[in-house]
């Protein structure tokens, strides 16, 4: 049952065409990861399915209900964001952050009850930050705000998750804890992700970790679901979309089973950009 | 150690909700004309004695110190609030509650009242309305890059600000330099001079509306504080929250302005008084910064009275007395909230 779908979807910029003739179909459960070059229209098309861009042409469904039928409210009871880079502007403390997470379920006149602070608090001792709880956010290292932001999606208790670039900006260990919080959190709570990245060796982690995923490559105005990612980051196909040689190597480990993971070689062409 | 912390905070909370009421009290003792504390406290319980008192005395707490406190109160928290709420609203701790250009527009209202008829009743009427018409320009100049996105309003603000200032710079120049220019000078520094129950009572509508609005979406301040698009996927209607916010904001500081013409400062740094003593969270920075501002005009202005017998106008004293304080707090605080 997809839970999320892209029927000839379109959007342009004014004259300047993002992309066209897209179909997506995502079921509850599974993670959708878009890759694509820089500047490919990654974040327009998550800014589509938000519904903060409106789709020039062809229809997204969420829930079986069409996103233009939905009101904002009731698209952020059904879909959470995590930013590529969240620009801080006055330092809130991380459970106020966290606390906005609820927004969705507050009317306008209300603030966050104690119910919500309850919530708040146990996802914080879940993912074991319950001593970042009073701290404030503006002092936070790269990694902990991406956790916290991922924190405030998971208190918005939505089936989605829309996640763009998660690991930017991040260093080797830091990437690697938000890539294995976001495998937990997904086969625990049975979440639906869409998750928008540079690396294709994000979609191997997943699938490694057993996640349900599927692949997408964006580029040139075209988006192109090409399956899971073993069936879809052969050596050709990343060649041809990256043109980038690569060698696909396939790991075995005792006690975590298969590993697969791209080995960037060399480039095939020196062209910067598509 | 959780139960202290709470206690500690009610306790915070009390000092700071009952500090306007207390100085409000306290302020009507204060005063040129020489009224004794056991007069004062005697009169105010003459409707319990039934003593007889005098009248003159009577007529300056209760006609002339009582509305001027009060106005005070309401002024300057009215300031404050707006000011934090567009701080908020715009994502920049400069932004004052004139960003829009609500004061420059009430300034040339009130200087062409001034000028054309010099009745109060007009100067009130003509600086509201060009308050409220300066924010409306903001919107269009705003509209006209097609979104009513926080940057092309700033931009707005600015550019419509300037404009009224021209304006105001051109009454001046053509003003009758022996009556009509020291009047717009004197209301363009503010003052509470004029204060009566009537002045309480125009001006206290759109301040009240103003506020009362602002109380109740503050917390949405919060996440708008996040940034559009965050506030967006987190359930917020974006535009129809901001146009909320701002038509407030201007309603309250037009109100209050109205009144008391001109006075800088208190939009701008009352705000950061607030974030440094609670911090940045609007669910409990507004209702302190509104404390805050009303305590801060209040003090302002009996040492304004006291200070000399032609009064200093509020928007000298603001910055020389509120100065100082900032760095003391800064001090303190060490700056810690931001």
């Amino acid at each position: 049952m997809a839970i999320l779908t892209l029927k000839n979807a379109g959007f342009s910029f004014g004259d300047a065409v993002v992309f066209k003739d897209a179909n997506l179909k995502i079921s509850k459960g599974e993670t959708l990861c878009i890759l694509g070059p820089n500047g490919c229209g990654k974040t327009t098309l998550i800014d589509c399915i938000l519904g903060i861009n409106t789709l020039d042409k062809g229809e997204l469904t969420l829930d079986n209900h069409q996103m233009k039928n939905l009101s904002v409210k009731k698209i952020a009871q059904k879909m959470a964001y995590v930013p590529q880079k969240h620009v801080r502007h006055f330092s809130f403390s991380v459970l106020d952050v966290l606390l906005m997470g609820r927004a969705p379920y507050t009317s306008f006149y209300e603030s966050p009850k104690t119910s919500d602070r309850d919530m708040a608090c146990d996802i914080l001792n879940t993912m074991g930050l319950f001593h970042l709880k009073d701290r404030d956010y503006t002092h936070l290292s790269g990694g902990e705000t991406q956790l916290v932001m991922i924190m405030r999606a998971l208190i918005q208790d939505t089936p989605i998750i829309i996640m763009d670039e998660p690991t930017a900006h991040l260093d080797f260990k830091h990437e690697l804890i938000v890539l294995e919080t976001i495998a937990r959190l997904v086969k625990e709570r049975n979440l639906t992700l869409i998750m928008a990245s540079h690396f294709p060796n994000h979609a191997f982690y997943l699938e490694n970790e057993g996640i349900p995923i599927q692949v997408a490559f964006m580029n040139r105005q075209r988006i192109h679901l090409a399956g899971t990612p073993s069936v879809a980051l052969t050596e050709e196909n990343l060649a041809s979309f990256y043109k980038v040689k690569t060698s696909v190597i396939d790991l075995k480990l005792s006690g975590k089973g298969h590993i697969k993971h791209i080995i960037p070689i060399q480039t095939l062409d020196n062209k910067i950009g598509q | 150690m959780k139960k202290n912390a709470q206690t500690g905070r009610i306790r915070f909370y009390l000092i700071i909700l009952g500090s306007p009421l207390v100085l409000i009290f306290l302020s009507i003792f204060l005063g040129r004309y020489p009224i004794s504390v056991s007069t004062i406290f005697s009169l105010l319980l003459s409707p319990f004695t039934g003593l007889a008192v005098d009248p003159t005395d009577l007529s300056i707490i209760l006609y002339v110190r009582l509305p001027r406190v009060l106005l005070g109160a309401i002024v300057g928290g009215s300031l404050a609030v707006s000011g934090a709420a567009f701080q908020g609203l715009f994502r920049n701790p400069l932004v004052s509650s004139g960003m829009l250009g609500v004061s420059s527009g009430a300034g040339f209202g009130a200087a062409l009242a001034l000028i054309v008829c010099n009745d109060f009743f007009y100067v009130y009427l003509f600086s509201f309305g060009f308050g409220l018409f300066a924010v409306f320009l903001c919107f269009f100049v705003g509209r006209m890059a097609a979104s009513t996105q926080a940057i092309t309003l700033v931009l707005g603000g600015v550019i419509v600000g300037s404009i009224f200032s021209a304006l105001i710079s051109f009454l001046k120049y053509v003003a009758d330099p022996f009556d009509e220019l020291p009047a717009i000078v004197f209301w363009l520094m503010g003052s509470l001079s004029r204060a009566e129950y009537s002045q309480i009572l125009t001006a206290g509508v759109p301040i009240t509306l103003g506020v009362v609005g602002l109380m109740i979406i503050r917390w949405r301040i919060n996440v708008l504080a996040m940034g559009d698009k965050e506030a967006q996927s987190l359930g917020i209607k974006v535009n129809i929250t901001r146009i909320f916010i701002i038509v407030c904001a201007t309603l309250a500081t037009a109100g209050a302005v109205c009144v008391s013409g001109v006075i800088g400062w208190v939009g701008l740094v009352v705000p950061h008084m607030g974030r440094m003593m609670i911090g940045n969270n609007n669910k409990d920075l507004m209702p302190v910064t509104f404390c805050i501002g009303a305590c801060f005009l209040v003090i302002v202005d009996d040492i304004s009275r006291l200070i000399s017998s032609s009064e200093m106008p509020l928007g000298i004293l603001t910055a020389l007395i509120g100065g100082p304080f900032f760095i003391y707090l800064l001090k303190q605080t060490k700056g810690r909230e931001w």
